[in-house]
Order: C-alpha cells, then structure tokens, then sequence
C-alpha cells in the first residue's frame, strides 16, 4: 500500500494534451499543419544552401504555355510555361512566414499590453484601450492596405523592407486588438481571485504575479488563438497579394489566384484550383485543430 | 540590528497585544458619471475597533456583506484603508515602509475561504507552498523542498504531494495545502477568511482541529471570520458581531454565548439550530439595509424590535456593560 516513490503530478497542460494525442481526426490535421510546415522549412534552407530541387526551382519552364494538368505536370503550366505545383509549393513559404512572422508580432504587442491594462487599470488601462478602441474603429482591410502602402519600400533598421516584410508588419501591428481584450479581460478576472489575492499578500511584486500567476493561467487562451488567428493571417495574405500589395518577385497562393482570375474565363482553372487546395487544407486542418486546442486546454471546458 | 532593538521596545509597549486596530474606516468611493466624480461611499469598514493578545484567538462573525473580510483584506493591505489605526507589534501597519512592509509579509498570512480558487492551478504544490519563502527570503533548491516537506507533514499531506498540482486533491486536502501555504514563513499573526465555511462539515472540524493543533505548536495567534457561531463558539476565545460595518457586541465567547445583550446577537443565537427547540424564536425577518444609504440612527433599528426614540437619532457607541464590570462584555446598543 505504502509507495515510497514521489510521484510526479500531472499538470493541466498535460492533461490536455493527452486528451488531444487520443483524437485521430485532431492529429491528422497536426499532421497536415506540421507537413506544411517541414515544407517551409525545406524551401529556405534549399534557397539557403542553393540545392536545385522542384519548388525553388519555379522559375523554370517546363512546358508550352497553359499546358492543362496531365501526366508531365500535375497542375499543368501558367502563362510562362511554369509549373504551377511548383508554384504551389512555393507560395506556401509565402504563406507560413507572412502568417507566422504576423502571428507572433500580433501575439507580443497584445498579450503584455492587454495583461498590463488589465493587471494595473487605471491610467495606463485607459490609454491602452483607447489605442485599441481607435485602431478597431478602423475598417480591417483599409487599415492593413494603409500600413501596407506606407510601409512599402521603406528601410527598417537599415533593412529595405520588401514584399513579404511589408505584408507581415502590416498584418501584424494591425492586429493585435482582439487577443489584447482578451487578456486584459481574462486578467481583470483572475487578478481577484484569491490565489493572486494570496500571492499579494505574501509579498509578490506584480512582475512576478504577472509572470508567475497570471500569464500561465491565460496562456491556453494565447495558444488557442494563435492556431485561429493563424488562418485568418494565411487569409489575409491571400488579399493582400491579390491586390497587388504582398510579394510581387515571388509566387504566392494570392498572386496565382490574381492571374487566374483571367484566365478562368479562358477556361484555365488549374492555377486557381491548386491555390485553392492549398489554402483550403491548411485552414481546414488549423480550424480542427484550433477548437481541439480549446476544447483540452479550457479548464473551463474539462470533462473527465 | 538597529531595527530589531527598536522594535523590541515597541513590542513591551503593546502590552502583550500582537495587533491593535482602532478605529479602522474602508470606504469605497463610489463614482459616477463622465468625470468620475465621487458620488459618495460605501461604508463597508465604519470604525472597527479590537485587540487581540499573543496567542489568543478573535473570532469575528456576522452575515454576508458586514465587512468582515474587508478588515480583514485592510489589515494585511490587500484593500487601502481609509482612516484608523492598525498596530501589529509597534509596527504601524497602515503607513508601514519597505523594511516594515516585509517584515509584515512574513509575519501576517492568510487563509482563504475558497480552497479552489485559493490555490494557483498551475503550479505545483511545492511551489504554492514554497513561494513566500522564496519571495520573501531567497530559499531555492533542497532546503526548500524540505521546508515545505515538513510544512506539508505538520498539515497531515503526505510530501510525496510535492509535484502534483491542485486539481488531484479534493477541498479538504487543498485546504491543508493553503493552511501550509500560510504557515511556512512561521508567521505570528494568521487571519483566517472563513476557512471551512466552503467544506463539508466532516472536513470542517478536521480543518478547524487542525489550525487548533498548530496554533499550540507554534504559538500563533488567530484572527478568525467567520458566519458560523457554532464554528466560532469553539474556536474562539472572543468574539465580536460585525453588523453594517461596525463591531455590536464583543465578549469573551463564554459570555457572549450565554448572555448575549445585543438584540442582534441574540437573533443571530436564537438562528443556530438546536435539537431541542423545533423553531427558531427570536429571529426577525427583513433585509440588510442598503449599504449605500445606511439608516439613521443605530443602523440596526429597522429590524430591531426594541428601537424607540434615541435608536432612530443616534449611532450607540462600543460601551462596556452587563452585571460584571471589568468582564470585557462591550454592546452598541441604546437598550441595553
């Protein structure tokens, strides 16, 4: 009966995720996000090392032009003869960087702003949510083609910022407001609870209440957002690009999209068809993903 | 080295009171419209006043939204205090500097009432009951799992309980945690927030035996709330009854239980259940009045069944009565 051995707990992030790891459908998707991902990877360090292999090597023609799908090129070829899987497979770079690079920008500027407003109210909480307030006032679409436009062709720290740069700052310093509510609300909540109310008591600085107690416990909510709003960035991209204003040297899932447009009432469909695949199984499987991620790791949601 | 001399005199000064409170106001402003201007206040704290000694236990009772852990929550400054006094071994709490502020972290905890909420879900229990030390001291690595190994054992857990975290434990269990929690920076004063009142009352006197234990293990003393008599009636050696903010009736809780004066500790007395009786005689019906627009007078009057005349002009003060003087009975009350 008596065991000696310590027994290590099993915190509520390891809960969850094993409550994930037993659903198929969710790890199917995890997988399709994670091949995406390799994909990306694969790409930059092929540019980086220079190997000469399918999707850096776009550029290339392969055929005549508008060569419909078949046996030689699955996708069939775009107006300069280029493959169009290879274009495909490219414009996924485009995608993962712009959104990631956004994700995280969006995810740093509105997490510590919102769990600062929140934390501390008062003064700073109401200069915080007057930025946001304006910057939510302002029409999504018009706000990034502004920042997009300004930004354009400007240098950064030296660096020329360049279309894909352009894109992601855009994205990302737009739209940091909803996850900066978010917090703000789930730390005004949590801030009263007797926990924090202890670890005042005992002499926390709010440094380490904000770090220690209050992030960890809205954390979740950070991760679950970041898979949706993931999404929502590749999307963004995607008109972005189609109004002429992301990556003009590179290809780019809104950039084919933007030439099918005319060549579909040629009866060219395959650039549109393959942009749409790819788009449509990235966000197919970071939507299941991203409810799964909320459904286990919402204490709230918990089931037994 | 300075410091600790001189608070030594100041202790031999508090005749043998670990914590004095006089007077203590905790007002909360009430604020209207555009400008936020102060529309007026909420008296949830309106002059309190008691002591307590070294290693006794005060006992504060009274219904929900009396202020009882208002006082609570301004004598450890979770709540800014609006005026008064609070003295806790010659150190003025209220206007306590840095060195005073730690010293006071060290030497005031809490329990709180809610073993769900109380306990940070995502942190092991070695660290929720490691952290004031860490804080407070700078204890890391072995010597810290130690101390909180034998906290933990002094609360009846086992230390294999180290690394689990707070959701595999039941509410009993958890309240041992807080009450470890609270004791391992061996604290003088602990104020306790209604420690049972969220547990089965299986688990209440397991609890309640258990801060009895370790009050006479370590010599704490205890400032107890709770809205429990029966709870109070054991555990306390005074008791006051807090109604609207203010301190009615304070007696030893012998007393107190036998000859309670105040016509609102009677009520409150005659509401304990008791086999023998099948009703409850005494009580009186209505609601607490409105905090926000107190009644005149004695603020009890509108339930009162003796109010008359002064009750309704003027508020009674805290006056030592009853047969035995010198006894420490204190009631506010016109009518008795």
């Amino acid at each position: 009966m008596i065991e000696r051995k310590i027994k290590k707990g099993r915190s509520l992030w390891q809960d969850g995720l094993r409550r994930l790891w037993r659903r198929k459908l969710v790890m199917v998707c995890f997988a399709v996000i994670v091949l995406y991902f390799l994909l990306t990877g694969f790409i930059y360090s092929a540019e980086l090392f220079g190997w000469k292999v399918g999707p850096t090597q776009w550029q290339e023609s392969v055929g005549k032009s508008y060569e419909p799908p078949g046996r030689e090129n699955i996708f069939g070829t775009d107006i300069f003869g280029q493959s169009v899987l290879r274009k495909m497979l490219y414009g996924t770079k485009t995608s993962i960087t712009v959104a990631l690079c956004a994700s995280l920008i969006s995810l740093l500027i509105g997490v510590p702003l919102g769990a600062i407003a929140g934390y501390f109210r008062g003064f700073v909480d109401e200069i915080i949510v007057w930025v946001y307030s304006t910057l939510s006032s302002i029409p999504y679409i018009l706000l990034i083609l502004a920042f997009a436009v300004v930004l354009h062709d400007k240098s950064l720290f030296g660096h020329k910022l360049t279309g894909i740069t352009t894109v992601y700052l855009a994205i990302g310093l737009t739209s940091w407001v909803g996850i900066c509510r978010l917090i703000r609300g789930e730390v005004m909540k949590h801030k009263e609870r007797e926990y924090v109310l202890a670890a005042k008591s005992y002499g926390c600085s709010n440094s380490r209440i904000i770090f220690k107690h209050l992030l960890p416990n809205v954390f979740h909510l950070v991760i679950i957002d970041f898979s949706l709003r993931f999404v929502s960035f590749i999307h963004a991209e995607v008109i972005l690009s189609f109004l002429g204003l992301g990556e003009a040297e590179r290809p780019s899932w809104g950039a084919m999209i933007n030439d099918a447009r005319i060549e579909l009432s040629r009866g060219v469909w395959w650039q549109m068809a393959a942009a749409t695949i790819a788009i449509f199984l990235i966000s197919l499987a970071l939507n299941i993903f991203g409810d799964a991620l909320r459904d286990s790791l919402d204490p709230k949601l918990r089931v037994q | 080295m300075k410091n600790t001399s001189n608070m030594n005199r100041n202790t031999e000064n508090t005749n043998g009171y670990l914590l004095k409170v006089e007077d203590l106001k905790t007002w909360f402003a009430i604020k209207k419209g555009l400008l936020r201007r102060t529309a007026g206040f909420i008296k949830a704290v309106d002059g309190v006043s008691f002591n307590i000694k070294r290693g006794q236990t005060l006992g504060l009772v009274g219904e929900s939204g009396c202020g009882k852990t208002t006082v609570a929550r301004s004598i450890v400054r979770l709540v800014p205090a609006t005026a008064g006094k609070v003295i806790f071994e010659g150190i003025d709490v209220l206007s306590a500097d840095k060195s005073e502020s730690k010293e006071l972290h060290r030497q005031i905890s809490l329990v709180f009432q809610d073993p769900f909420s109380s306990l940070n879900p995502r942190m092991t229990i070695g660290n929720i009951v490691g952290e004031p030390l860490k804080v407070q001291m700078g204890i890391t690595g072995s010597e810290l799992t130690e101390r909180v190994a034998v906290l933990l054992a002094k609360a009846g857990l086992s230390s294999d309980y180290i690394n689990r975290y707070p959701h595999e434990f039941s509410g009993g269990q958890r309240q041992r945690i807080g009450v470890a929690r609270a004791l391992v920076t061996e604290p003088k004063l602990v104020i306790c927030d209604e420690p049972v009142s969220a547990l089965d009352v299986s688990i209440q006197s397991q609890i309640l035996n258990l801060l009895k234990d370790l009050q006479d293990e370590f010599g704490l003393t205890f400032l107890f709330i709770a809205h429990d008599l029966t709870v109070v009636e054991f555990f306390c050696d005074i008791t006051a009854v807090m109604y609207m903010g203010r301190i009615v009736e304070q007696a030893e809780s012998e007393e107190l239980y036998r000859n309670p004066m105040h016509p609102y500790t009677r009520a409150l007395m005659s509401a304990i259940p008791r086999v023998d009786r099948s009703s409850a005689k005494g009580a009186f019906g209505g609601e607490v009045p409105s905090i926000l627009n107190p009644p005149s007078g004695c603020p009890f009057h509108p339930r009162c069944p003796l109010a008359e005349g002064e009750c309704l002009k003027q508020m009674p003060a805290l006056k030592e009565k009853g047969g035995h003087e010198g006894q420490g009975h204190f009631v506010a009350c016109w009518k008795c």
